[in-house]
């Protein structure tokens, strides 16, 4: 009953100073918020990273271009070409896809609308690797690849960009760079993968992209697709001894391109994010102890102003606890409240970016119950000596108080 | 004996001096009485209240409630007996602002950890018996004087206390509402409560049964009306 009591002062105080009670709990309001926000982000993100990995289905290890360093001379990117990705393909000993990419903007028209998209050329094995299905039409084959064909597939999200239907494009001619491609496929919306949206790029055939489109035989990366029962140290060797070859790099003479596993990627992101979210969780943990001081300052302010009110309680038989819990209820509520408030806009921060970037939207429970019991804890910590305070008030005095 | 006082002293710093607010006070008070203290200002008054009502402690002296030596109590028992012996009405009545008229009545019990559903009932009583059953729902910024102070006077009777002390509890009031407290105050006094008032007005003094007037910290005069 004592508890209620308290509760119920502690409301009608906060309450009746609503506009003092809110500027107190700002900080606390902010703190919660940014730890809510960051955290959530933060888990989203990593969320997002795994749901992409998880996309790639199995394993890939991803072959770029590296340094050739001869001594102290840097002498640029030596680049890896098609010829590199089909000495890869021809090496039967172990079951891999070889998916070499080449990747570039170019401008694309079709009537009036006329954007800057990605183009990607790959070979037709890519859309298996990825999982991705069609919508409609069909996926080009290895004969539209040797064939050089001018064929595109596009991403779900094109025909909007094009400011028009996908029934509209569906075996049309749409220009690419200036040259005409006939629309072949349209995919299904794949979603984005954190890294990059497959939704917002159009497809072509690696040959007709490295002869037709980007005049190179250089590719940005060559993807080799495992299953995860393989050995990647084994694979990794291979891919090795291959290229070395390839490119002829002799003995003690360090390799010119790189082998990387991306979930090497994935640990390195997630390691940052961890660190990151650390680092704003802690500063945002200053600011509730920065907002626990504005919270004991107010109640300092309250102690006095309800001088007239202790004596009275302590008149009518309220012991030195009594009047403790009443100010520390008080304190602990001024926080909580500031808390759930920075709870809920934290909360909004968070849905808007995950709607914003296409994360998975997922809430951070236990950042959430962390912050509001930290609150509350903030709200002991810095109610305790303001409560004395009031506890402590002679009843005679504090009665006849002005 | 209600009341039992022996060399009753209270001293004060003030700066580098002692002051000497009461200076040896005797007193006895039976079960029943209706006792007036008057006095001056700055005679010593509210001082032997602050004492024999339990909110200070006395420099020197014995102090007896029902018998029970009060002056060695701590902090907290001296709130207990606040709570349970003692009922207090003020002449600014003190009344929680935000709270109604039942929520200030119910104050007490809540300290004393009375049930709810009790409390409320014998809450209720008393509003009744100081006539304000229509008015119990209302905050005191929608009651006048009057009905303030029999709010104040239910709440200091809601734990049924041994002694109703009232400190000028007339001194907001006009002389008509003035007439219902004292009324009231003497009602509650014939059904056997002890009362003790605690004013300068002489009229007001004169409607109780025993004036003892205080001067220079000490008992001037004590008359049986």
């Amino acid at each position: 009953m004592l508890f209620k009591e308290s509760l119920i002062s502690a409301i009608s105080s906060i309450r009746s100073n609503s506009i003092r009670s809110f500027l107190t709990s700002l900080a606390i309001i902010i703190g919660t918020a940014a730890v809510i926000a960051v955290i959530g982000i933060g888990s989203s993100a990593e969320k997002a990273l795994e749901a992409s990995i998880d996309d790639l289905g199995g394993r890939t290890l991803y072959v770029a271009p590296g340094q050739n360093r001869r001594g102290a001379v840097t002498k640029g990117l030596i680049p890896l070409d098609i010829k590199d990705a089909e000495a890869l393909a021809k090496y039967k000993e172990h079951d891999w896809e070889i998916s070499p990419t080449i990747t570039r903007n170019r401008q694309v028209k079709f009537g009036n609308a006329n954007i800057n998209q990605r183009i990607g050329a790959y070979l037709p094995i890519h859309f298996g690797v990825r999982g991705y299905e069609l919508e409609s039409g069909r996926l080009f084959d290895e004969d539209d690849n040797l064939g050089r064909k001018r064929v595109v597939v596009l991403g779900s999200k094109i025909p909007s960009e094009l400011k028009t239907m996908a029934g509209n494009l569906l075996n049309k001619e749409i220009l690419i760079a200036g040259t005409s491609y006939k629309v072949i496929g349209i995919l299904k919306e794949e979603g984005s993968t954190g890294w990059q949206n497959p939704d917002e790029e159009l497809y072509i055939p690696l040959l007709t992209g490295s002869q037709r489109v980007f005049g190179t035989p250089n590719v940005d990366s060559i993807n080799v697709g495992i299953s995860n029962d393989q050995n990647v140290d084994e694979i990794m060797m291979s891919i090795e001894q291959i290229l070395r070859a390839k490119h002829d790099i002799g003995p003690g003479q360090d390799n010119d391109f790189r082998i990387s596993d991306y979930s090497q990627f994935a640990d390195l992101r997630r390691q940052a994010t961890g660190i990151f979210t650390l680092l704003i969780a802690a500063i945002a943990g200053i600011s509730l102890v920065v907002g626990g001081i504005g919270v004991m300052n107010i109640m300092l302010v309250s102690v006095t102003e309800r001088t007239r009110e202790i004596g009275l309680r302590k008149a009518l038989g309220a012991t030195h606890s009594a009047i403790m819990l009443q100010f520390v209820v008080e304190a602990i509520l001024l926080c909580i409240i500031g808390g759930l408030i920075g709870l809920l806009i934290g909360t909004g921060i968070l849905w808007i970016c995950a709607t914003l970037f296409d994360w998975p939207f997922a809430l951070p429970i236990g950042a959430m119950i962390g912050s509001i019991t930290f609150s509350a804890m903030v709200g002991l910590f810095f109610g305790i000596w303001p409560a004395k305070k009031a506890a402590k008030l002679d009843p005679a005095t504090s009665l006849r108080y002005e | 004996m209600i009341i039992k006082t022996t060399e009753l002293k209270r001293s004060f710093e003030v700066g580098s001096e002692t002051v000497e607010a009461i200076k040896g006070i005797n007193l006895e008070v039976k079960a029943g009485e209706f006792l007036a203290i008057t006095g001056p200002s700055g005679s010593g008054k509210t001082t032997l209240m602050n004492i024999i009502g339990c909110l200070d402690t006395p420099t020197s002296g014995e102090y007896f409630l029902n018998n029970k030596l009060v002056n060695e109590l701590n902090e907290n028992e001296l709130a207990g007996i606040r709570n349970k012996e003692i009922g207090f009405v003020f002449q600014s009545f003190h009344l929680l602002a935000k709270n109604s008229a039942l929520d200030n009545v119910l104050l007490p019990m809540k300290y004393a950890g009375t049930n709810i559903d009790e409390a409320t009932i014998r809450a209720k009583h008393v509003l009744d018996q100081v006539g304000l059953t229509d008015r119990m729902n209302h905050g005191p910024t929608e009651l006048s004087g009057g009905q303030q102070q029999r709010v104040a006077i239910a709440r200091a009777m809601v734990n049924k206390p041994s002694i109703l002390f009232a400190d000028e509890p007339t001194g907001n009031l006009d002389s008509k509402t003035e007439g219902e407290v004292m009324g009231l105050f003497k009602e509650l006094n014939e059904d056997g409560q002890t009362i003790i008032v605690i004013t300068h007005e002489e009229n007001i003094a004169n409607q109780s049964k025993r004036i003892i007037n205080i001067k220079d910290g000490l008992i001037e005069s004590d008359t049986n009306i």
